[in-house]
């Protein structure tokens, strides 16, 4: 059976629609998760959706609500939390990993769950997105793009120095807040889509390679949507082609994106500073 | 006399750590005022107070006729006070000077709404203003260190501020830099009518600019005349303290 007939099922159709919002969408949630230092909260977020995909297997529901709901609340209480403390966000994303990892083991064991389902969660699967699972990506992607339409200055000034944005009079720690939560939202959308450990597909690796090649940050935006999208399509067509996992296939093709921009960083930065300066990118 | 800036009897302690205890500075309309302490006195968070972001737990704030004390209002006035950071932004973010600048706007503009042309004629002017034109296609990361100070002073003026609040701006700098970038502050502050509280441990760049001199020590500040004892003496400690570092180095 070739790719083209694939495309006429609807499993297929929903992984392609699935690539199409999330690799434009769900990059530019690297783009804060770099500028902003979040490393460590994406780590936490990843193993809050873990945890509640555990949780919702314990209880025989749908791992996708329990983890969005774990994603959503943790992502709205760590900001302010971590400021209140004056703790590190590093520090408390730590501590959240660790402990988070080792309840969704004991749900796991106690609730003898199959490896199968919980692999299901660490993996994921693109080829199996329901019709819920599907509009969920949508939303969140839609929402993450109306954000960045229409705050782009603000997010501009946050990435570029929270102190700067406080400073010259804008709401700072709310749109921070906001930031953060979206960020959570959209891990827990990539779960059932790529696995809680390789969001970084979408999220964080074509936001790298954008970062290595761009000079303003409508180009990074630019350049990471086009590297999700590349890196999406690519890597689905490969492991149809190879026989290989879709998620890993994805990051595989994320990976040498990366690595093609890191060769090439210093003629493309001087293409991309012609297309700055010419068209006011 | 109404003032531009009034600290009266102001405490902040972080925990239980006393940062200022009974800090008293007056700013009046187009005043030139420094801040001089040694590093650790309490500068910083001084700027801060009179910015608004951070709260004293006793005493009085007000910047513009607006009491700061309460937190009700340090939204609106940060809109009017310019502040020049200490240090320069310190990771490789993509933004050329021309936009850096404009984002001194971005709190007047208001929420979702884009920059229009007046507001870049403004970012031109301060541009201008600060000496940075010629940078105006640049990375801000491409720049030296008083090149960017440049940058952060002139997205400051950006915003058209009442007041100009500077965080050690001569620091990183060199002698040449620095005597540049004070010279181009004196400038602006007469020509804009600006009230403009500067703070720094080094006090050799403060005479001839500055119209009143306080110091911070011992988390109180005093009020100095010039030439006075003690400055001088903090002149001269300053200069042994630089150059036992240059040794060490």
């Amino acid at each position: 059976m070739g790719f083209g007939q694939l495309l006429s099922y609807p499993f297929m159709q929903h992984a392609i629609v699935a690539v199409l919002f999330a690799g434009i969408a769900f990059p530019l949630i690297g783009v804060f998760i770099l500028s902003l230092n979040l490393v460590p909260l994406r780590f936490a977020m990843m193993h809050m959706a873990l945890l509640g995909g555990a949780v919702g297997l314990f209880l025989k529901v749908d791992p996708l609500l329990p983890g969005l709901l774990f994603c959503s609340l943790s992502s709205m209480a760590l900001g302010p939390v971590s400021e209140r403390m004056k703790l590190g966000l590093g520090t408390l994303s730590g501590y959240l990993m660790t402990l988070s990892l080792a309840l969704a083991f004991i749900l796991f064991y106690k609730g003898n769950i199959h490896v199968v389902q919980a692999f299901g969660i660490l993996w994921g699967n693109i080829l199996s997105l329901t019709l819920r699972d599907l509009l969920l990506v949508i939303g969140v992607s839609v929402l993450i793009l109306g954000m960045v339409l229409l705050f782009f200055k603000e997010i501009q000034a946050i990435l570029y120095d929270r102190e700067v944005a406080l400073a010259v009079g804008l709401p700072e720690k709310k749109l921070y807040y906001v930031m953060v939560f979206v960020l959570g939202l959209s891990v827990a959308a990539s779960m059932r889509m790529i696995g809680a450990l390789l969001i970084d597909a979408f999220i964080l690796l074509p936001a790298i390679a954008a970062n290595l090649i761009s000079r303003s940050l409508k180009q990074v935006f630019l350049f990471s949507s086009l590297f999700g999208l590349m890196s999406g399509f690519i890597g689905l067509y490969l492991s149809f082609l190879l026989d290989l996992p879709t998620s890993s296939a994805i990051i595989l093709v994320a990976s040498a994106i990366i690595g093609f921009c890191f060769l090439i960083q210093r003629r493309v930065g001087f293409r991309a500073k012609v297309m700055s300066d010419r068209m006011g990118l | 006399m109404h003032h531009s800036i009034e600290l009266v009897d102001v405490h902040v302690h972080f925990g239980n750590v006393a940062v200022l205890a009974g800090v008293n500075v007056l700013a009046s309309p187009c005043e030139f005022i420094a801040v001089v302490g040694e590093n650790g006195a309490g500068k910083t968070t001084l700027l801060k107070v009179a910015n608004g972001t951070v709260r004293p737990q006793r005493g009085q704030v007000k910047v513009l006729g607006f009491d700061l004390s309460e937190n009700h209002h340090g939204h609106a006035v940060r809109k009017e006070i310019g502040l020049v950071p200490q240090r320069a932004v310190s990771h490789r973010f993509p933004i050329c000077v021309q936009e850096a600048v404009l984002m001194g706007r971005y709190g007047k503009i208001g929420l979702i709404r884009r920059p229009g042309r007046a507001d870049r004629e403004k970012a031109y002017e301060a541009m201008k203003a600060a000496g940075v034109v010629q940078f105006s296609k640049k990375l801000v990361h491409e720049l030296s260190g008083g090149q960017q100070q440049k940058v952060a002073l002139a997205r400051a003026l950006a915003q058209e501020p009442s007041i100009l609040l500077l965080d050690e701006p001569t620091t990183y700098l060199d002698r040449e830099s620095s005597s540049e970038i004070m010279e181009t502050l004196h400038c602006i502050h007469h020509q804009r009518g600006l009230t403009t509280l500067l703070v720094s441990h080094d006090p050799q760049w403060i005479d001839p600019y500055c119209d009143k001199v306080y110091l911070l020590k011992d988390r109180k500040s005093h009020l100095v005349t010039k030439p006075s004892p003690s400055v001088q003496t903090l002149c001269r400690n300053s200069d042994e303290g630089t150059e036992r570092r240059h040794q060490e180095l």
